[in-house]
């Protein structure tokens, strides 16, 4: 039997997809030793962990190279599409917001917005679902910098906490919609190897559910 | 200035050599399907009309369509889809035709993806279309067409099969905005369980809302008309259901049901499908190979209203299957370099069409000398030199010679 690969955001994505396949009872110490190598296999080889950059996990995962991947909803978002997200996998919390100087004026006044970000689909999205023209101007680095140095009134961008904005003088304008790391599928391997996808996603999701209960009993307590 | 004259626009590549050869067995073998079930061949202009293509009944968005112009001005578009064609041609030039019109094509679709994701914006497709029969007759005889078809160029493959209907008759009655259905239905098609949850927590409790929330999870064998049937449905739900489950156990007894999944989840977007829709896959590709569906209201829109029913496979998909690890479709060189010596060139080409119609492949030497014509022989990895003068002199070039 092939196993089943799944690409994995590098970093905290990853941290906290390992630290969930080892509570499902997956043997992960190949990942936890990687060195640099960036393909792994994972318990007693059911399962292959491919180690991407967020974008190229949707990638992947799409040409059906990689049978499934965990990524941030951000990234889904900004992506075509193409593919079943059938998980929230609860991690990797945060918010997609419009952010800027309170004095910004982003939804005042009749005059064309410009708008810096790293997720232009996300933000022409928005701002064509309230009918508003804007420029949008795409930026690869700290986002912060565009209102402070006067190219853009505001930004979109993901906020965790909002400690950045605030130490820049920004603050939150709207929340656009929370974000999450999410499991997503190929359509193809959803159909051709159904069962062992789907047992994967529900041992998944359990492992989640405890967790959560966990957190609920400790808060309680 | 920068110029391409050396490149080709992406998405778009040549096709060389086995590349051509396997392509070409793909196309032979999927019509020779269709012939031998008495489907005729069209071909459609690969230039039409933007108004044969109208997103509003295509469902193909604009932004996706090659576009130029006509002389008058007038907007034409690159063929991204033979269907709308050929309900087009249909319900004009073969109106006065006996119906079910059984039509078969071979041809180019072209869509503008978007850039640097490894699509093909130019795809062969290769297709059928039963038009003017509805019934599950024709929803069979489309069904075991497309079976056949794949049967006789991959080995494994699945068929998906879903019901257009379905979706539509548990939505109706729901009190929703066009927006909001949009949205479900988009959840529904990505299989997007905790997003379709939670708008469905948003809504009033409802029969509608507690099926639809299990809609994306009814997918698989035939326990899923068990399933499907335990949900309290909408009259009008249950229809499809037992429409599938009848083609199902019809198709079980062709011994064909091994290859067929079922999806209610199949809610494709804005599409012009209105019964039974089909999607194959294969294991060593990551997208549908083959897609189709009952399209019973789209004649309308041509003015000859008629049911209808087809499917599209993508040869280039099936192609790049067959291509993998299979010899057969090597190319080989020819058996046999022909030289005719001066003054008998025409005696040769006349020795090399006999050896041609004896089905040996060889090739006119267009050299001057004989020494050039054995060193192109050896590159070539051609076996045998004649040379054609008074009489015909072989010369075998050995397997070290051909190196």
């Amino acid at each position: 039997m092939t196993p089943l690969k799944i690409a994995l955001t590098k970093g905290r994505l990853e941290e906290k997809t390992v630290a969930l396949l080892e509570k499902m009872g997956y043997d992960c110490s190949q990942v936890r030793n990687k060195g640099r190598r960036l393909i792994l296999p994972v318990g007693d080889g059911e399962i292959e962990v491919v180690l991407a950059k967020a974008a190229d996990v949707i990638t992947y995962v799409q040409h059906g190279v990689c049978d499934l991947g965990v990524v941030g909803k951000d990234t889904i978002m900004e992506s075509t599409g193409g593919f079943f997200e059938v998980l929230d996998l609860g991690f990797g919390k945060c918010r997609f917001a419009v952010a800027g100087p309170r004095d910004s004026g982003i939804f005042e006044g009749y005059s064309v917005k410009t708008v810096a970000t790293k997720y232009p689909k996300v933000a022409r999205a928005f701002f064509e679902n309230r009918d508003m023209d804007v420029r949008i101007i795409k930026i690869e680095g700290s986002v912060e910098l565009a209102p402070l140095l006067g190219l853009a009134e505001a930004i979109v961008d993901l906020v965790e906490t909002g400690t950045t904005l605030r130490e820049n003088g920004l603050e939150i304008l709207e929340i656009i919609c929370p974000i999450s790391a999410r499991l997503i599928v190929n359509s193809a391997v959803m159909k051709l190897r159904k069962d062992e996808v789907e047992a994967l996603v529900s041992r998944m999701d359990q492992a989640i559910q405890q967790k959560e209960e966990r957190l609920c009993l400790k808060q309680s307590g | 200035m920068k110029k391409y004259h050396k490149i080709t626009p992406e998405g778009i590549r040549d096709y060389l050599f086995e590349e051509c050869l396997v392509h070409h067995h793909v196309e032979h073998r999927l019509e020779e399907v269709y012939r031998n079930r008495g489907f005729r061949q069209v071909v459609t202009p690969g230039l039409e009309f933007y108004d044969v293509f109208d997103p509003e009944r295509s469902g193909i968005p604009s932004e996706t369509m090659y576009k130029l112009t006509d002389r008058k001005g007038r907007l034409l578009v690159l063929r991204p889809d033979s269907t709308l064609p050929i309900a087009r041609l249909t319900a004009t030039r073969l109106q006065g035709q006996e119906k079910p019109l059984r039509l078969f094509y071979t041809q180019q679709v072209y869509r503008n993806h978007p850039g640097l994701s490894g699509h093909a914006d130019e795809i062969m497709q290769s297709g059928v279309e039963l038009l003017g029969a509805g019934g599950h007759r024709a929803d069979l005889e489309i069904l075991v067409t497309a079976i056949e078809a794949l049967s006789a160029c991959v080995p494994d493959f699945r068929i998906e099969l879903g019901h257009a209907g379905f979706f539509r008759a548990i939505v109706a009655s729901m009190p929703v905005s066009e927006e909001v259905l949009e949205d479900i239905r988009g959840y529904i098609e990505t299989k997007n369980y905790p997003a379709l949850d939670e708008i469905l927590d948003s809504l009033p409790d409802s029969r509608e809302a507690a099926a639809l929330r299990q809609l994306p999870r009814l997918f698989g064998r035939e326990e899923i008309f068990e399933q499907a049937e335990s949900l309290d449905l909408p009259d009008g739900a249950k229809e499809p259901i037992r429409y599938l489950k009848k083609l199902y156990g019809m198709l079980s007894e062709l011994r064909l049901s091994e290859r067929i999944m079922v999806d209610l989840g199949l809610v494709q977007r804005n599409d012009y499908y209105t019964g039974i829709v089909l999607s194959a896959y294969v294991p060593q590709a990551g997208e549908a190979v083959l897609v189709g569906g009952r399209y019973d209201h789209l004649l309308e829109l041509y003015g000859a209203p008629m049911q209808a029913i087809g499917f599209a496979a993508n040869v280039d998909v099936l192609a790049g299957v067959m291509a993998a690890g299979n010899t057969e479709t090597a190319i080989v060189p020819a058996q046999i370099l022909v030289h005719g010596e001066d003054g008998f060139e025409i005696k040769a080409l006349d020795y090399a069409a006999r050896l041609t119609e004896r089905g040996i492949i060889c090739e006119f030497s267009v050299f001057e000398d004989r020494e050039q014509a054995i060193q192109y022989a050896v590159a070539m990895g051609i076996p045998q030199v004649d040379f054609v003068s008074d009489g015909t002199v072989s010369i075998m070039l050995t397997k070290e010679e051909n190196g």
